[in-house]
């Protein structure tokens, strides 16, 4: 308990000030004036003076006695340690940065003894609790050894500390290498105060890096705009050289990691170095829609201490303008101008046809003047302008009279690439076109009997059956929403073999079966490789527009079939049976969770993601089961992968035995933090300046000017040192003995 | 005796062979065609007391010549429809020729053929009885009041060489049948897809042939010349019926601009 005299609490401190004032004018006025016009008695004048001004003063504070039991509180002083990922940057053989870090945050724990430090790290988003003792981290709690986060965001860490309800800090200290996403590089003063002002406190910063390592570095990737299928996507690449490495010229590579085999050359370039700074731009062409990973690449110069960033694996989700379709027709139909029709008026597809509208049996009876016709180029269509194209539609088409068979190779590897096929029946489609036994067959997602005289069309009126997947596939709910289970009678199929493993029988014959005894697909979908495939083996699909159902239906099921068909293979979210996202960026040799949406018709279903590497088909792929759902379960699943080496992946869902949904990501193993590997003590400096703190080295002394403690009563007992009538009678005798005294020495 | 035994074995024989060849046919067997149900079909369309084409050959004369000179598949013998019959919307295309004036359309013919519009059909009206300057019959007037009462919201325009029926698989300059008649076809367009054709030009009169393999109809004044180009016309509007506007993309353009510039063929 701590005890001290006080003045009475019901007097207002100018009451104080004032009785003070006139107590010391009145002892003024006796020793200066009155003394010298005493005639004796001096000493008593003034010894009765002295004790009747205070017993005056007294009588007007009336002291009480405090009794208190206080603590001395130090101020909250938050230390913000940088988590992020580059704080693990090798430092050419010094301790790394998390370790200066680690020792300078002690440090500072220990020179502020007399503030009550709560140690936090920043990384992406709010800061978390870091655990600071010998003890280990606590649960919800990180270790101060962790620098795994993906950015380091000190501008959103202090937002969410002057968000909170909890007791506002009186200082903050950042314990950081600068290297700091937000505030930028090249943030301004005015933004650096602003950081301060929310807390209204001043931010004092240590640097925990000096000397830059020596290292050459991808250090920015940027592209402008969207990327676009076929459309040139320009990049600008920043690259730079630090820590004394001499590179005047750096080469830097834009390819393509690609499923179907090694990656592909987008572009290259050669960026000139000055101040240990470079761009190239460069101009890459993706033809694939949907998640793609390009490598942006350096040749590093001898030296070079990091070469984790002298790589960039970045993920491009390439959108289509419009999609491209190659309709090849191998004759002039009802069929052939309902597809066209649709294809036309639809403005997102992008259609370049080609009809055989003439065979060499025809006989126009004309000069070929006097003729439309063009030759089919069929040799530019499918080596030159392949690439260019999302889907091939082969419609009634034989590939044998007009020199397609030499370019089946070429079509398959088109296919495998990511491609989009679609074989529409007919009499000179799949086993009557000559497709059985060619490596177009292999793409397709059905088996086409090779053998000779194989039968190749079941010309008897057919009406075709819907499978279990065909009612439940999300590709074709638009035509079972308009013409329910209902489907026009149509002329004939072609002969189909049995589906090819991954693929799935949407529509299958009512009657006829396949050699194992299954009925036979007439609508098969597959994946193949990178790419899709569909077999429609029906010629009489136009009849869902012209027939009575048609006109039930104001001829909305065949716009509904194809816009699912084409949907499907160009990987339309709407048609995919699930959908995958990473849930965190990937990082390499790290955790990684992957969500699975799903429909709830799925819930029971056996499901796995298989992930595989892109860029190296010898590794095996990782398996992993997705959890069933219980019924009314959330949609949304969420499972780990294990830690990924650095590289392309795909992943795909697989839902029972049919096709897959597919995401491509990356794994950096550097990635944005490690891109630039140059600490950035300026920027901790302008902060420390803008915000009224105080700039420190990790290696200098680290007491800080941190605020004082304060003190904080928990008891408290107040007693009058005497009652308020004891003041007066002791000043009015005080005063009339100084009276009596002042009269015996001869004053008024 | 001898002579009557191989009689019986022969007999036998025959009626062996007849019965396998019999079962044969009979037997489903694998066949490659799918049939002629998505050929090109003339359909004949009755309605407004029209009983018939007026030129009772040359539908099947038409598919023919289709067939011979194209790829196209072609119904060798078109079918007839009502308009008022629910099969009207089985197929994209109908034709309506006569040489009389038609009877006002009754409500059940013009819901038919409005269905059949709606689904992106295409009508050919050809004017059999059209006088050999072309001016049009009473057919062909009354034609096109009674299909403005079926389409009440558009009107014909012409289309001249420049429009793709002029360049499907011929390269024509101008229309022409039995009769020389206009240079252009007229033409009720909606969205850019041609819903009805009017011909001044008698093309059936130019098709017909007779079972003994002679031309019914003389055509004027070009002779067989004009009939060829006849022919050439309803071979492009076939094609047009199937490839629809194929011959506008793009890539045939630069071909196109190339012949148009050549000396004019027969």
């Amino acid at each position: 308990m701590h005890e001290r005299l006080a003045v009475n609490g019901d007097l207002p401190l100018w009451a104080v000030v004032l009785a003070c004032a006139l107590a010391l004018v009145s002892l003024g006025v006796l020793l200066a004036v009155e003394l010298r016009r005493r005639e004796r008695g001096g000493p008593t004048i003034v010894l009765t003076g002295l004790l009747a001004v205070a017993a005056l003063l007294a009588a007007v504070a009336r002291p009480v006695r405090i009794a208190a039991r206080e603590s001395v509180i130090g101020a909250k002083v938050i230390v913000l340690s940088d988590l992020s990922r580059s704080m693990a940057l090798p430092q050419n053989g010094k301790a790394p940065r998390a370790d200066v870090r680690d020792a300078a945050v002690g440090e500072i724990a220990k020179k502020a003894k007399e503030a009550r430090l709560h140690v936090m790290g920043f990384g992406d988003g709010a800061p978390v609790p870091l655990a600071t003792g010998a003890g280990g981290a606590k649960p919800g709690e990180s270790s101060s050894k962790d620098s795994t986060a993906p950015r380091s965001d000190l501008t959103t860490a202090l937002r969410a500390l002057a968000g909170s309800a909890e007791e506002r800090p009186q200082a903050i200290v950042v314990v950081s290498d600068g290297r700091l996403d937000d505030p930028g590089e090249d943030a301004a003063k005015e933004q650096l105060q602003a950081l301060g002002r929310d807390l209204k406190v001043p931010i004092h910063t240590v640097a925990t890096t000096v000397e830059s390592p020596a290292d050459a570095s991808v250090r920015r990737v940027s592209a402008a705009g969207a990327a676009v299928a076929h459309v040139p996507l320009p990049l600008k690449v920043d690259v730079g050289c630090a820590g004394g490495l001499s590179c005047d010229e750096l080469t830097v590579t834009a390819r393509e990691l690609r499923e179907d085999g090694a990656p592909a050359l987008l572009a290259t370039g050669l960026a000139h170095l000055k101040d240990g700074k470079g761009t190239v731009d460069l101009a890459v062409t993706l033809d694939r829609a949907g998640a793609r990973i390009l490598e942006i690449s350096i040749t590093p110069p001898s030296g070079d201490t990091i070469p984790e960033n002298d790589r960039r694996l970045l993920t491009f989700n390439v959108a289509r303008e419009r999609v491209r379709v190659l309709h090849v027709a191998g004759r002039p139909t009802s069929d052939v101008r309902a597809l066209r029709q649709w294809l036309k008026s639809d403005a997102s597809v992008d259609v370049v046809a080609f009809f055989i509208l003439r065979t060499q049996s025809d006989t126009p009876n004309a000069r070929q003047e006097d003729l439309s016709l063009i030759p089919f180029p069929v040799d530019e269509l499918f080596t030159e302008h392949l690439p260019s194209f999302d889907a091939v539609v082969l419609q009634d088409f034989d590939a044998q009279p007009y020199g397609l068979e030499r370019h089946l190779p070429q079509l398959a590897r088109y296919v495998k690439a990511g491609g989009g096929l679609i074989m529409v029946g007919g009499q000179n489609s799949f086993v009557a076109g000559g497709y059985a036994n060619t490596p177009l067959a292999e793409v397709l997602p059905v088996t086409l009997d090779g053998s000779p005289g194989a039968t190749a069309a079941d010309v008897a009126n057919v009406v075709p059956a819907w499978t279990d997947d065909g009612r439940a596939a999300p590709l074709l709910s638009p035509l079972h929403d308009v013409v329910g289970e209902e489907l026009p009678q149509m002329p004939g199929a072609n002969v189909l073999g049995d589906v090819r493993p991954g693929g799935l029988v949407l529509w299958a014959h009512p009657t006829r079966t396949t050699k194992s005894g299954a009925p036979m697909p007439i609508l098969a979908i597959g994946d193949q490789g990178d790419g899709r495939s569909i077999a429609l083996g029906l010629d009489g699909a136009w009849q869902l527009e012209f027939s009575q159902l048609g006109a039930r239906t104001s001829g909305r099921g065949y716009g509904a079939l194809w816009d699912g068909l084409l949907g499907w293979l160009m990987r339309d979210p709407r048609f995919e049976p699930g959908q995958l996202e990473l849930v965190a960026p990937c990082v390499a040799d790290a955790p990684t969770k992957l969500r699975v949406r799903l429909p709830s018709a799925t819930a029971q279903k056996d499901m796995t993601v298989e992930v595989r590497r892109l860029d190296k088909q010898d590794v095996p792929p990782i398996r992993v089961e997705v959890p069933k759902r219980s019924a009314g379960s959330s949609s949304a699943v969420e499972i780990s992968l294990p830690p990924l080496a650095a590289g392309g992946y795909t992943a795909r869902l697989k839902l029972g035995a049919g096709p897959t949904t597919r995401r491509d990501f990356a794994c950096e193993s550097g990635g944005d933090e490690w891109a630039d590997s140059r600490p950035d003590r300026e920027r901790m400096r302008a902060l420390a300046a803008a915000t009224g703190g105080s700039f420190h080295d990790a290696t200098d002394d680290l007491t800080l000017p941190l605020p004082s403690p304060a003190v904080v009563s928990a008891e408290r007992h107040v007693v009058p040192v005497a009652p308020s009538w004891a003041w007066s009678l002791a000043a009015a005798i005080a005063l009339g003995v100084h009276w009596f005294a002042r009269r015996r020495s001869g004053l008024s | 005796m001898k002579r009557s035994r191989a009689r019986s074995v022969f007999v036998v024989s025959s009626l062996i062979a007849a019965a396998v060849a019999a079962l044969i046919v009979a037997l489903p067997r694998p066949a490659r065609a799918f049939g002629d149900v998505g050929a090109f079909d003339p359909r004949v369309l009755l309605v407004g007391g029209v009983t018939g084409a007026a030129r009772t050959s040359a539908p099947a004369r038409w598919s023919w010549e289709l067939v011979q000179r194209t790829s196209a598949p072609g119904r060798l013998k078109p079918t007839q429809v009502r308009a008022d019959d629910p099969a009207v919307v089985d197929a994209p295309f109908l034709f309506l020729s006569g040489e009389n004036g038609l009877v006002p359309f009754t409500p059940q013919e013009i819901s038919g053929l409005r269905k059949f519009f709606a689904l992106g059909g295409i009508l050919l009206v050809d004017d059999a009885a059209v006088s050999d300057e072309g001016a049009p019959s009473a057919f062909g007037r009354s034609a096109r009041e009674q299909i403005a009462r079926v389409l009440p919201d558009t009107s014909p325009i012409a289309l001249g060489p420049d429009h793709v029926v002029f360049k499907t698989f011929y390269l024509l300059r101008r229309a022409e049948g039995r009769v020389a008649g206009p240079k252009t076809l007229e033409a009720i367009v909606r969205g850019g897809q041609v819903q009805v054709l009017f011909s001044s030009h008698d093309i059936g009169g130019a098709l017909a042939r007779g079972a003994t393999g002679a031309w019914e109809n003389p055509v004027v004044p070009g002779g067989d010349l004009q009939r060829e180009r006849a022919i050439r016309l309803a071979v492009n509007i076939a094609m047009y019926t199937l490839c629809s506007n194929y011959k506008d993309d793009q890539v045939h353009a630069p071909f196109l601009m190339r012949r148009r510039a050549l000396p004019v063929g027969p």
